[in-house]
């Protein structure tokens, strides 16, 4: 009797140990069981951090702001944003150019969803759920943004809700450019409220230099990453690396956008000879 | 399933919820508590190892179904704290001092242990500098969490048992 629990402890483990092992493997056999606890628990999640939101909203909130107007004011807040980052750097000209560049919609097509819950995994994570999903055209990989800038990008998508790795995950990874330069490279996620500028071409970086999505299958381009805090001294590499601070306030999101997928109709257009 | 089943069950259900959608997103300094671990340690405490294990496994098994991690791997820290706990089995209604301590030490396992699975699948998030910001805060947070979870826990089981 005495050493059935210490029989039960090597069994546990043992059957702790085969499951991840098998469950790193590429196509896990268990996407369907996690599909079915984000299909049950994804609703009572909604339900339950609504409410929780709802009373930290009801305490702080000062102003009466219905969802709407929220984020009516969010999607103008961005694309403000967006066009004071674009102009703010460099001079007029060469702003326009790289935006023409970047083949930036003026547009995106958001789908406004609420956070519900947050995954930590012992400090080790960083991804947030959403109560916006497969039923809402939302798909695995689509941006996700808020109003001052990339929040992530959906990993998961259940039919009521989704998953979101958060920018300063260090799964994460996008394509990026620096919004003064154009020089193009790599943003990465590296800890809370932090990511890794690493660029790949010849050139300096300043700080103070905003971080921008390059634009993918997976990201709108010219979506803001973050703003360079410090850049990392080089000895002879050839690529530079710099310290990012993450412009979206990570730790505190209620409200965001899904970039939803906007295929490209026509060719691409040359830039005009100057 | 016996009825502390059930109650342990639900127990590791309400644990799951409640730390995704409100401990996580608590504005606290560094990693958020783990209730899920304290849950699992404050029914150990109360109900052995065997109890203890168990416990673990199921609740790590949910919380990691949630996540964007494999499949297990908070399951086997959980189990070890889970054990860890049941041999100190004791009835820690009336004492503060054994369950913070105990969910101290449960804490720093679930951590190091963690990160040594992460090392071992090479998981790009297992940095020194998270390891040292995990074991800062969310062990001195599960010190602090568990005594306070004693009470509601051991009502819990108590009302199970006397329906017995």
């Amino acid at each position: 009797m005495h050493d059935r629990p210490r029989l039960l402890l090597v069994a546990l483990l043992l059957a702790s140990i085969t499951l991840t092992a098998l469950d790193a493997r590429e196509g896990s056999p268990f996407d369907p069981l996690r599909r079915g606890v984000d299909a049950v628990l994804g609703p009572v999640d909604s339900a339950v951090g609504g409410a929780a939101s709802a009373v930290g909203e009801a305490v702080s909130a000062v102003g009466d702001l219905a969802d709407r107007d929220e984020f009516e004011r969010l999607r103008e807040e961005n694309a403000r944003l967006r066009r004071q980052l674009a102009e703010g750097e460099g001079d007029a000209r060469a702003a326009e150019q790289l935006r023409s560049l970047l083949g930036q919609a003026d547009e995106l097509r958001l789908l406004p969803a609420r956070v519900t819950a947050a995954g930590g995994a012992l400090g080790f994570e960083r991804t947030v759920t959403l109560d916006a999903g497969e039923r809402d055209g939302v798909r695995p990989g689509q941006s996700v943004v808020s109003a001052d800038g990339l929040v992530g990008r959906t990993v998961r998508v259940g039919p009521w809700t989704s998953t979101v790795l958060l920018v300063d995950d260090p799964e994460f990874g996008a394509g990026a450019r620096l919004a003064g330069t154009g020089a193009l490279g790599l943003a990465r996620g590296a800890g809370p409220g932090r990511a890794e500028w690493t660029q790949v071409e010849p050139g300096p970086v300043a700080e103070g230099e905003v971080v921008v999505t390059s634009g993918s299958d997976t990201f709108a381009p010219g979506l803001a990453i973050g703003r360079v805090r410090s850049v990392r001294p080089t000895a002879g590499g050839l690529t530079r690396t710099a310290v990012v601070d993450v412009l979206a306030d990570l730790g505190s999101l209620a409200l965001v956008g899904i970039v939803l997928d906007e295929a490209r109709s026509g060719p691409r257009q040359p830039l005009p000879t100057p | 399933m016996t009825a502390v089943g059930w109650a342990v069950g639900l127990l590791a259900v309400v644990a799951v919820v409640l730390q995704e959608t409100v401990v996580e997103r608590l504005p606290l300094p560094g990693a958020a508590p783990d209730l899920v671990l304290v849950v699992v340690v404050v029914v150990a405490l109360l109900r052995g190892p065997r109890t203890g294990v168990v416990t673990g496994f199921a609740a790590g098994l949910l919380a990691d179904l949630g996540s964007d991690h494999e499949l297990g791997r908070l399951a086997l820290v959980y189990v070890l704290a889970g054990f860890l706990a049941g041999l100190l089995e004791d009835d820690v209604r009336g004492s503060v001092v054994v369950p913070a301590v105990t969910g101290a030490v449960a804490a720093t396992v679930a951590v190091l242990g963690y990160a040594a699975v992460g090392v071992l699948l090479d998981d790009p998030r297992t940095t020194g500098g998270a390891l040292w910001r995990s074991l800062a805060s969310v062990v001195p947070y599960c010190a602090a969490l568990t005594p306070v979870v004693v009470p509601p826990v051991a009502a819990v089981l108590r009302r199970v048992d006397r329906r017995r």
